[in-house]
C-alpha cells in the first residue's frame, strides 16, 4: 500500500490541541473570532510575552505554534505559508521576524515554541483565569523561580562540600610544598655555611 | 288533659314535617335558623352585652406576620443549613491548594505563578518591551534583540556585538536577573576528561 503518512501531511504541534474550538463572544460573526485571534498572535510574535485571559491565550497559542512550525517546515519561499503569515500577522514587519528570527531560533527545538502560565489574580476576585503567554528564548527575565541556584538543594549542598574538600586538599599541597622549600633552604644554608667555614 | 296532649303531638308532627321539607329542598346547606319565640329575649338586660371578638384588640398598631403552617423536616433543615458536599457546600473547609513560594515566601495557589515574584518580573518585562519597541519602531525585524544594562556593552569588544540588535536599558541590571540568561551560546566542549569540582557549580 502506497498510502501517504497522514501524520506527516501537517506540522505536528508539541502542545495539546483542543478537540473543540472556543467560540468566544462574536457579535460580528465567525470572522470576528479570527480577527481577535489575529490580534493576539500578532501581539505574541511582537512582544514575545503577553498577559491576557486564559481561554484566549490557549486558543491563540495553537495558531501561533502552527504558524511558526509551518515557517520552519516550508521556509519563506512557500507561497501558502507566506499567505498564512501575511494573514495572521497584521503588522507586516513581523513577517520578517517570523522567517528570519523565530524560524532559526526554533529550528532545533524538540519542545513547544511557546509557554503558557496561569497568572496570579487578586484574591478574592473574579474566578476567571488570567494567563501569561510567551515565546521560548525571549530576552526577558524568567517568570518561574530559579530553582537551580537554591543553595539548600541537595545537589548544591553536595557540590559545595566537594568544593570545600578540593580546596582543603589544595591548601595541604601548597603547605607541604612551602615546608619542603623551607627545608631545602635550611639544608642549602647549612651547606653554604659549611663551605664558608 | 287530652286536648293539651293532642296539641303537643300536632306540634311535633309539624316540626318533623318542616325539617324533612328543608332537607329535601337544601340537602347540603347550612342548618336552618332555629325557631324561637320572640318573647323569650325580653327579660335580658341590654347594657351588659359582651363586645364582639376582634383581632384588632390583640394586635393594636403592630403587624401580623405569616407563620409556618407545617413542620419542616430535619433533612430539609440540615440541607438548608450546611448545603450538600456534591452541589453547594456551605461548610467552611480548609483550602489545600495553597503553597509557600520558595523564593520570596509569599503564598500562592498551586499551578499559578507566585504574585510577588511575578509582579517583579512583569514590571521589568514591560520596561524592556517598551524600550525594545522604541528602538525597533516599524522597521522589519531581522536579528535577535539583545537587551543590555548599564556598562555591559563595554565588557565585550565591539566585534562581539556585530550583527546583533542591541537595546540598552538606562539603568543597572537588577540583582535577581541573572546575566547568564542572555547568553545563548553553549560552552565549548572540554579537551581533557578530568573535572574540577570548582567548575561544576
Ligand atoms: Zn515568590
Amino acid at each position: 500500500m502506497n498510502q501517504a503518512d497522514v501524520s506527516k501531511l501537517v506540522s505536528q504541534l508539541r502542545i495539546k490541541v483542543n478537540p473543540r474550538l472556543r467560540k468566544f463572544r462574536n457579535p460580528g460573526g465567525p470572522e470576528e473570532r479570527l480577527n481577535k485571534l489575529r490580534k493576539t498572535v500578532t501581539a505574541l510574535i511582537k512582544h514575545e510575552r503577553i498577559e491576557l485571559n486564559y481561554p484566549r491565550a490557549d486558543e491563540a497559542r495553537m495558531y501561533a505554534e502552527r504558524l511558526i512550525s509551518d515557517a520552519i517546515r516550508y521556509g519563506d519561499c512557500h507561497k501558502t505559508t507566506m499567505e498564512m503569515a501575511d494573514y495572521w500577522l497584521t503588522e507586516k514587519q513581523l513577517v520578517h521576524k517570523l522567517f528570519k528570527v523565530l524560524a532559526p531560533r526554533y529550528q532545533n527545538y524538540n519542545v513547544s515554541f511557546s509557554r503558557l502560565y496561569k497568572a496570579p489574580r487578586p484574591y478574592p476576585g473574579d474566578k476567571n483565569l488570567k494567563a501569561v503567554l510567551e515565546l521560548r528564548g525571549n530576552p526577558f527575565p524568567s517568570v518561574t523561580p530559579d530553582t537551580q541556584s537554591n543553595r539548600n538543594l541537595i545537589h548544591n549542598v553536595l557540590l559545595d562540600e566537594a568544593k570545600k574538600e578540593y580546596r582543603q586538599k589544595k591548601y595541604e599541597e601548597i603547605a607541604s610544598k612551602i615546608e619542603m622549600e623551607a627545608e631545602k633552604m635550611k639544608t642549602t644554608d647549612a651547606a653554604t655555611k659549611e663551605t664558608s667555614v | 288533659m287530652a286536648a293539651s296532649l293532642m296539641f303537643r303531638r300536632i306540634n311535633v308532627a309539624l316540626a318533623n314535617l318542616e325539617r324533612t321539607l328543608v332537607e329535601l329542598l337544601n340537602p347540603r346547606g347550612p342548618p336552618p335558623d332555629a325557631f324561637c319565640l320572640v318573647g323569650v329575649e325580653g327579660y335580658r338586660v341590654s347594657g351588659n352585652e359582651p363586645k364582639p371578638f376582634s383581632i384588632k384588640d390583640i394586635i393594636g398598631d403592630g403587624l401580623l406576620w405569616a407563620v409556618p403552617k407545617h413542620r419542616r423536616s430535619l433533612e430539609k433543615r440540615l440541607k438548608r443549613k450546611f448545603g450538600d458536599p456534591e452541589y453547594v457546600n456551605k461548610l467552611i473547609l480548609p483550602k489545600t491548594t495553597l503553597r509557600v513560594c520558595n523564593t520570596c515566601g509569599d503564598d500562592h495557589e498551586v499551578g499559578v505563578l507566585c504574585p510577588t515574584c511575578y509582579k517583579k518580573v512583569i514590571e521589568e518585562t514591560k520596561l524592556m518591551q517598551d524600550k525594545i519597541q522604541e528602538e525597533l519602531k516599524l522597521e522589519p525585524v531581522e536579528t535577535e534583540v539583545v537587551v543590555l544594562y548599564n556598562g555591559e556593552k563595554d565588557d565585550k569588544p565591539s566585534e562581539f556585538w556585530q550583527g546583533k540588535r542591541i537595546v540598552e536599558m538606562e539603568k543597572e541590571r537588577p540583582s535577581w536577573f541573572s546575566k547568564n540568561l542572555t547568553q545563548q551560546t553553549t560552552q565549548q566542549p572540554a579537551t581533557t576528561s578530568d573535572v574540577k569540582p570548582s567548575q561544576l557549580g
